[in-house]
């Protein structure tokens, strides 16, 4: 644990510290500076209850980091008691019954203060959404709102320059135009990315989340006959080895170990495990059967990869692929579940992709990109993988040096 | 709006609270603001999964002393809660998982270290080995459910089954009109801005393990972890100093809190555990999951003649300690007749066990539930008849001529004027106006809609009702402990706790009330087992009925004391003085004595107090319950009007009306606050809050970026009326109130949003109306796949 | 819910950053505003070796006038476009007040916005709507990405693992430009459920509608706007709307159709009124 000293003023008082980069200033200024005032609803930026004045301005402490604030001006409910405004708002609070048990009211007030200021005609609709960003659980907000509106309205009638709102004038009609088709910005040193036509393949089901693992099928023709595809098939650890992020520590005709690294904007999971293969010549379908664990969230993830071969006419074959996967603890316990989809989706699509590669199809896009669909499915594991092609770019070297 | 109260001090009047200030300056005192020198971290590694066999929990190398699993903790005890329930299914509750895990987000192991954040990095090296089992997800699916059970010895997943049939068959014949509905709440969590909190450590000096602890109920607390550990209740002080938020979620005693008092007792040290926000939604998503199933059967006026009921409730993985699964069905049972006067009534309640965290009370336990079903069929039963659903409610409200009312469930409603609150809300609404709007349509094309609830709750019920729902532990009398102080002040100790109800106010005003001493000199004292007298503490709308009047009747037996000790310095006859509020004793002369003069005389200066002087001094401990313990119900009627946007589903509150009556109110500022406050809670359940499961038993919300509070703009202005009617049963006819807000608003919104839709065939019916689950509906109606509703 | 350890560096140069983050052979993060990041790393989610503190890099704090662009540096926050109306940049102001709360807007930047990309964000919409272009600095010096291709992905963008945003210039619209942004968030400040931008500037020719809140990158629709740009809101039926939308969309349900078809209505209902 490395300490790093770092210089603050809080409340006009100068600090000297050290601390350990990921002490986020809630926690710095409570527990280091026992300044208890600073409180903490959620640790994810989201309640408000520990917002503090960083460089004057509201700030989240519980996702501002103490060490980024060296050499920063702090300040905390503890200081402001030689503060007009922090001083009528506190009257107000009580006057208006602003408060219940307490915990959210130093972050309410420091918010509050700084609507006070910055928004000096808001009336209560405006008030309401700037205090937007601070829960409460106990008052429904309308003791506080009216201590607010309250404060604003007794500055006001103090201060005679008293700001109108700005008439709005009442807008041309707008002329039809002949718009110049794609017109695309200035000079882009990367092609635009393929509008992604599999996006979002929500069903009706797919908020309600109640189904057994999500299922995502892609389909793709090689030219070859499908006995050469069945036979390039059966090479299990290189057509696992299509699996972005997949790394094999070792292999048997009927299993594999190894790690699928992920990795999904800032979020990174290693899922450790094993999968079972499975080949049935007779019907020209296999599988592959995983699950992993990512020891450090204790995440789990399994995953069935089913592939059919059929054969498509002239010398042609249609590769059918599956996969059905389910994540489960801490990775999983998130509502925005469509982003997971979308990145699975697209490492199916590589994966596929891939695949055809590794045949010698030629193209990388898949033959049927359209058909994706999410269905309720049964089980499964596998988990994002690298969004923005590092994956994509290793995989295509792998296939390249297969052949 | 003009403001309702009394001027003064006493009750009715609008005194500003005590305990502002200190939460103004960021003063005030949290659990996770107490340090203890030497105090350790604590942090949880929970189950990654619903339901499966534990093989192994590997402690990561080097740990040694620092993780416990529930191997290493045999003096403390499972959570058991009993019930005397006949149906009831005991479960054990581990401090830690042992042998299975039953939810995700349940306690497996327990990791120490100097900070917080190198207690989880202990955690995330952790190895866990854990076969998996099917999860049982869903309740309808875990009750058929023939081979996988949550408890294994069980012989199936039923925590309990409540039925009922008072004159059914009888009355339901004579129906004309026969409705269903079926209605379901989605599971939540009660989130108060502080979540659990506890710093335990072994006092040496009184060798008392003291533990600091984020709770309604101290005393019961108290009961609990000694009971647990094994120690004797002397052995074990608990202090809940400031509350962040309680709402039920912090009555009972959970598993980290247990296990957080074993490690201060085992190793004499301090330490310290605080929930995180990820730690509360995940394993703390245990509140409002019930289906209902519900038949009116009424004639062709609307009037209910009997009601056919089925209520399954998802009780999660386990039974809590001490209020027990049996309070949820119980209330579900009981008071889903609601304030209606009918008189046919059968229902069977199922409360089913399932992998999720084990339910407790939230808030409005239960009434939250039976308002909603009750009110939609009240709303659907007016469809039948084609009458105005008003004029359906005022036929079947309880009269005010006919109180006191035992109804079908023999419940006592004590007193009230229920239509009239009804119509009153329906009044100040403006109904003619709105209706007008809704007829003329909006300029962008939003629909409006008015909907009604109305509902009663019962509040400061006592050992009776606590009895009947079998709990191992019963409300009795409720101590208040008040003390006279040598200059004059009053010192109030009471065993409940206040954390935000503003109890350091209403209950200074109510010793004002008797002895008129200024309230900034009577000092309230609660939360803490080592100074205050015992309560079972602060839930059910209890406690300025219970400690208010145990403070009250205290209050009053310090006056002859004190008019002895004043007569004597006036020196007049005893019978002769009388006590005058506000100015201490006066003699028949006119002449005064400040009960200043008179505490001296009994503190500081004896020499000058009667030699007959009362022994038992300026102090005294009186305990307190209402002559009749069946309950003081409150009851209101809420009005709401709301504008739908059919090509979002988002709904808009336009108004909100309550008229409400709790008996005598204390201090009108607080009532309101507490009022507004649960409607916003009550907000938040019909149209927001919401942890989903998938297939898996994963929750799909541990952030609150995932789970949606009310905030500013979700929660409209409202307005709220104030009616008075005393309880005849307690003191000054004052009834509990807190959990009322949070009961009608999924029922007066959905009635809305029905209403405003009511030409679409669109009807709502499960909590939350998520903007996607009401334009679904929408969308079905809009290509004609809408379902046809049963009608007869 | 604390951060797992991370080192944390605080580089004075835009140079030094890249070096740096050259050197950290993909184990670095880029710390701008931090409130995503923020979040992530309490949540242990993200767990960088090392975080790359430029929230204070004065390189990255500009907002200069190009004469015919705005360039905005990758770190001016949220609540500094918000306070200052750019002229012939007008939407940024208007788009900055919508985005979460003040707290956030203080300290969220719009590089760092732009480079988190999460699929409901209001600057990945709008700079491309407004034609925007990337300006991205590395070892080899500086490169631009037109805004339309820089979001690749839920959580994906065309900068590699060295590069940093180190500005947007934002063309300035005309006088007579009319712009619309609509978006549907369940509660005020949290990420919408659907949104839509419009730009329809008839004396430079451009007229643009993009789709946001996907699941992946927004969408352009490119045909719906050049609809519009001759058409007005006559342009704008269920059909037509729900046409433009169907290869974007893909297999929703009709109910988040309905909404993403409501976002193009409103969006281009503020332009055009």
């Amino acid at each position: 644990m490395s300490m790093q000293a770092i210089n603050m003023t809080i409340n006009g008082e100068k600090i000297q510290a050290l601390v350990e980069p990921r002490t986020h200033l809630g926690d710095f200024l409570r527990d280091n500076q026992r300044l208890t005032g600073t409180h903490l609803g959620c640790e994810h930026g989201v309640c408000g209850a520990c917002t503090v004045l960083i460089e004057g301005v509201p700030s989240r402490a519980c996702i501002a980091y103490a060490v980024a604030c060296d050499g920063q001006q702090v300040r905390t409910i503890e200081g402001f008691e030689e503060d007009e405004v922090m001083a009528q708002l506190r009257t107000a609070f009580s006057r208006f019954h602003a408060l219940q048990c307490g915990f959210c009211t130093p972050g309410m007030l420091i918010s509050a203060r700084d609507v006070v200021l910055r928004c000096p005609t808001a009336d209560a609709h405006e008030v309401r959404v700037q205090m937007s960003g601070n829960l409460c659980r106990c008052t429904g907000y309308q003791g506080i709102i009216n201590a607010i509106v309250s404060v604003i309205e007794s500055r006001r009638a103090a201060n005679a320059d008293r700001v109108e709102p700005v008439a709005t004038a009442a807008r041309a009609p707008l002329p039809s135009f002949q718009a110049v088709a794609n017109q695309a910005s200035a000079a882009a040193s990367v092609a635009p990315a393929t509008a992604s036509p599999t996006a979002a393949a929500a069903t009706p089901s797919d908020t309600a989340n109640k189904k057994p693992g999500t299922r995502i099928e892609d389909a793709f023709e090689v030219d070859h006959p499908i006995d050469v595809v069945w036979e390039a098939f059966a090479d299990m650890p290189k057509v696992a080895a299509c699996l972005p992020g997949a790394e094999i520590t070792e292999h048997t005709p009927t299993s594999i170990k190894g790690k699928i690294s992920t990795k999904f904007g800032p979020m990174r999971a290693a899922f450790v495990g094993s999968a079972a293969l499975e080949r049935n010549a007779a019907t020209h379908a296999g599988s592959i059967r995983g699950a992993g664990t990512d020891s450090l969230s204790n995440s789990r993830a399994r995953g069935d990869i089913t592939y059919a071969l059929s054969d498509a006419g002239n010398g042609r074959t249609r590769v059918a692929v599956a996969i059905e996967y389910s994540l489960q603890g801490p990775l999983a316990q998130f509502s925005r579940g469509g982003l997971v989809k979308e990145f699975v989706k697209k490492m199916v699509a590589d994966f596929a992709a891939n695949l055809n590669a590794r045949l010698g199809a030629g193209s990388s896009a898949s033959g049927a990109p359209g058909e994706a669909v999410a269905a309720p499915a049964g089980a499964a594991p596998m988990s994002p993988m690298d969004a923005a092609g590092v994956f994509w770019r290793w995989m295509v070297s792998t296939i390249k040096s297969w052949f | 709006m003009e403001e309702h109260g009394k001027p003064g001090q006493g009750i009715g009047a609008r005194v500003k609270r005590k305990e502002d200030s200190r939460h103004l300056h960021g003063r005030g005192q949290y659990v996770s603001d107490m340090v203890i020198p030497g105090q350790l971290e604590v942090a949880f590694l929970r189950s990654p999964i619903a339901h499966g066999r534990i093989r192994a929990i590997q402690k990561p190398a080097g740990s040694e002393g620092a993780v416990f699993v529930r191997a290493d903790m045999p003096e403390a005890k499972s959570i058991i809660s009993t019930s005397s329930i006949p149906s009831y299914r005991v479960s054990a509750q581990p401090p830690l998982a042992e042998g299975k895990v039953r939810f995700v987000g349940e306690a497996m192991a327990m990791c120490v270290a100097k900070t917080r954040a190198e207690a989880e990095d202990l955690a995330e090296r952790i190895v866990l080995d854990i076969e998996e089992l099917p999860p049982l997800v869903e309740s309808m699916a875990a009750l058929r459910e023939k081979n996988v059970r949550v408890h294994e010895e069980w012989e199936d997943n039923v925590f309990v089954t409540l039925s009922v049939d008072n004159d059914f068959d009888r009355l339901s014949k004579q129906a004309t009109v026969v409705v269903k509905r079926e209605v379901e709440l989605s599971r939540q969590a009660m989130v108060p801005m502080e979540g659990k909190a506890v710093v335990a450590h072994w006092d040496e000096r009184t060798d008392q393990l003291v533990m600091y602890y984020s709770t309604q109920t101290p005393h019961v607390v108290r009961t609990g972890i000694a009971q647990f550990l094994g120690l004797s209740e002397g052995q074990v002080r608990i202090i809940a100093p400031d509350v962040g938020g309680g709402f039920g979620y912090k009555v009972i005693v959970h598993p980290e809190e247990l296990s957080v008092a074993w490690l201060a007792w085992k190793f004499r040290k301090p330490f310290r555990w605080i929930e995180d926000r990820r730690e509360h939604l995940v394993s703390g998503a245990n509140a409002r999951q019930h289906k209902y199933q519900l038949t009116g059967y009424a004639d062709d006026k609307g009037r209910l003649l009997a009601l056919d009921a089925e209520i399954t409730i998802d009780g999660g993985a386990y039974s809590n300690w001490p209020f027990t699964i049996g309070l949820e069905p119980g209330q579900a049972i009981g008071n889903l007749p609601g304030p209606y006067d009918f008189r046919g009534y059968r229902c069977t309640t199922r409360c089913v066990a399932t992998n999720k965290p084990g339910f407790m009370p939230y808030r409005g336990v239960a009434r939250t539930g039976v308002c909603f079903a009750m009110e939609l069929l009240m709303e659907g039963i007016a469809r039948a008849v084609d009458r105005d659903p008003y004029d359906v409610r005022m036929d079947n409200l309880v009269r005010p001529e006919q109180m006191p009312y035992d109804n079908v469930m023999k419940k006592h409603y004590d007193s009230g004027d229920y239509p009239q609150a009804l119509t009153t809300a329906r009044e100040k609404l403006g109904i003619e106006a709105w209706r007008a709007r809704q007829e003329k349509g909006e300029a962008d094309g939003r629909k409006i809609g008015i909907g009604f609830a109305s509902y009663c709750e019962q509040s400061a019920h006592g050992t009776s009702v606590f009895a009947s729902w079998g709990l191992p532990l019963v409300p009795g009398f409720d101590q208040a402990a008040v003390k006279m102080t040598p200059d004059g002040g009053l010192e109030v100790r009471v065993g409940i706790h206040s954390h935000g109800q503003g109890m350091e106010t209403t209950l200074a005003q109510m010793a004002h009330e008797i002895l008129g001493i200024d309230v900034s000199r009577i000092h309230v004292t609660h939360g803490d087992t080592g100074t205050t007298p015992y309560s079972t503490g602060t839930y059910a709308s209890r406690s300025i009925v219970m400690a208010g009047g145990a403070t009250a009747n205290a209050c009053r037996e310090l006056v002859p004391r004190i008019v002895k000790i004043g007569a004597h310095l006036l020196g007049c006859k005893e019978s002769e003085a009388r006590f005058e509020k506000g100015v201490g004793v006066i003699a028949p002369d006119g002449k005064q004595m400040s009960l200043k003069s008179i505490c001296e005389a009994w503190y500081l200066r004896p020499d000058k107090a009667p030699l007959d002087v009362d022994r038992r001094g300026l102090e005294c401990s009186v305990s307190y319950k209402p002559e009749r313990d069946s309950g003081a119900f409150s009851y209101a009627s809420h009005a709401v009007a709301v504008a739908v946007d059919t090509d979002t589903g988002q709904v808009e509150i336009l108004d909100y009306v309550i008229v409400e009556d709790c008996g005598t109110v204390v201090n009108p500022m607080v009532v309101e606050g507490q009022t507004i406050g649960g409607i916003a809670q009550g907000i938040g359940t019909a149209m927001y809050e919401e942890i989903e499961y998938d297939v898996n038993g994963q929750p799909n919300a541990s952030t609150l970026a995932d789970y949606t509070l009310p905030g500013p703009t979700e929660v409209p202005h409202m307005r709220i009326f104030h009616m008075e009617t005393p309880s005849p049963y307690t003191e000054f006819g004052i009834k509990g109130m807190g959990e009322g807000g949070a009961i009608a608003p999924p029922a007066a919104i959905f009635n809305a949003v029905n209403d405003a839709l009511r030409s679409t065939g669109v009807e709502v019916n499960r909590t939350p109306l998520t903007p996607h689950r009401l334009l679904e509906a929408i969308e079905r109606a809009r290509s004609g796949t809408l379902p046809k509703r049963e009608a007869a | 819910m604390k951060a797992a350890a991370f080192e944390y560096q605080k580089p004075t140069e835009l140079s030094a950053v890249v070096s740096a983050l050259r050197a950290s052979n993909g184990e670095a993060k880029l710390f701008g505003g931090g409130q995503s990041l923020g979040p992530m790393l309490n949540l242990r989610l993200a767990r960088p070796k090392k975080i790359l503190d430029v929230s204070t890099l004065p390189a990255l704090k500009v907002i200069e006038d190009l004469g015919t662009a705005w360039r905005i540096g990758g770190g001016v926050t949220h609540a500094m476009l918000e306070d200052r109306v750019l002229v012939g940049c007008e939407p940024l102001a208007q788009v900055a007040r919508g985005i979460a709360y003040r707290a956030i807007r203080n300290r969220g930047t719009v590089g760092g916005s732009l480079a988190h990309a999460d699929p409901a964000a209001d600057w990945p919409l709008t700079m491309p709507a407004l034609g925007a272009t990337i300006v991205i600095a590395g070892v080899s010096g500086e490169r631009r990405v037109a805004a339309e291709s820089f979001m690749t992905a839920a959580f994906g963008t065309a900068l590699a693992e060295d590069e940093i945003i180190a500005a947007v210039e934002v063309p300035k619209i005309s006088a007579d430009a009319r712009w619309g942004y609509w978006k549907f968030c369940r509660k005020t400040g949290e990420f919408p459920e659907a949104s839509a931008a419009v730009l329809l500037d008839p004396q430079r020719k451009v007229a643009r509608v993009w789709i946001g809140a996907l699941n992946g990158a927004p969408q352009s629709l490119n045909a719906l706007a050049v609809d519009i740009a001759q058409r007005g809101f006559l342009a704008i039926s269920d059909l037509s709307v729900s046409q433009a939308l169907e290869p974007v969309l893909g297999k929703i349900d009709a109910a988040q159709r309905r909404l993403h078809q409501t976002a193009v209505r409103r969006a281009v209902q503020l332009a055009t009124a």
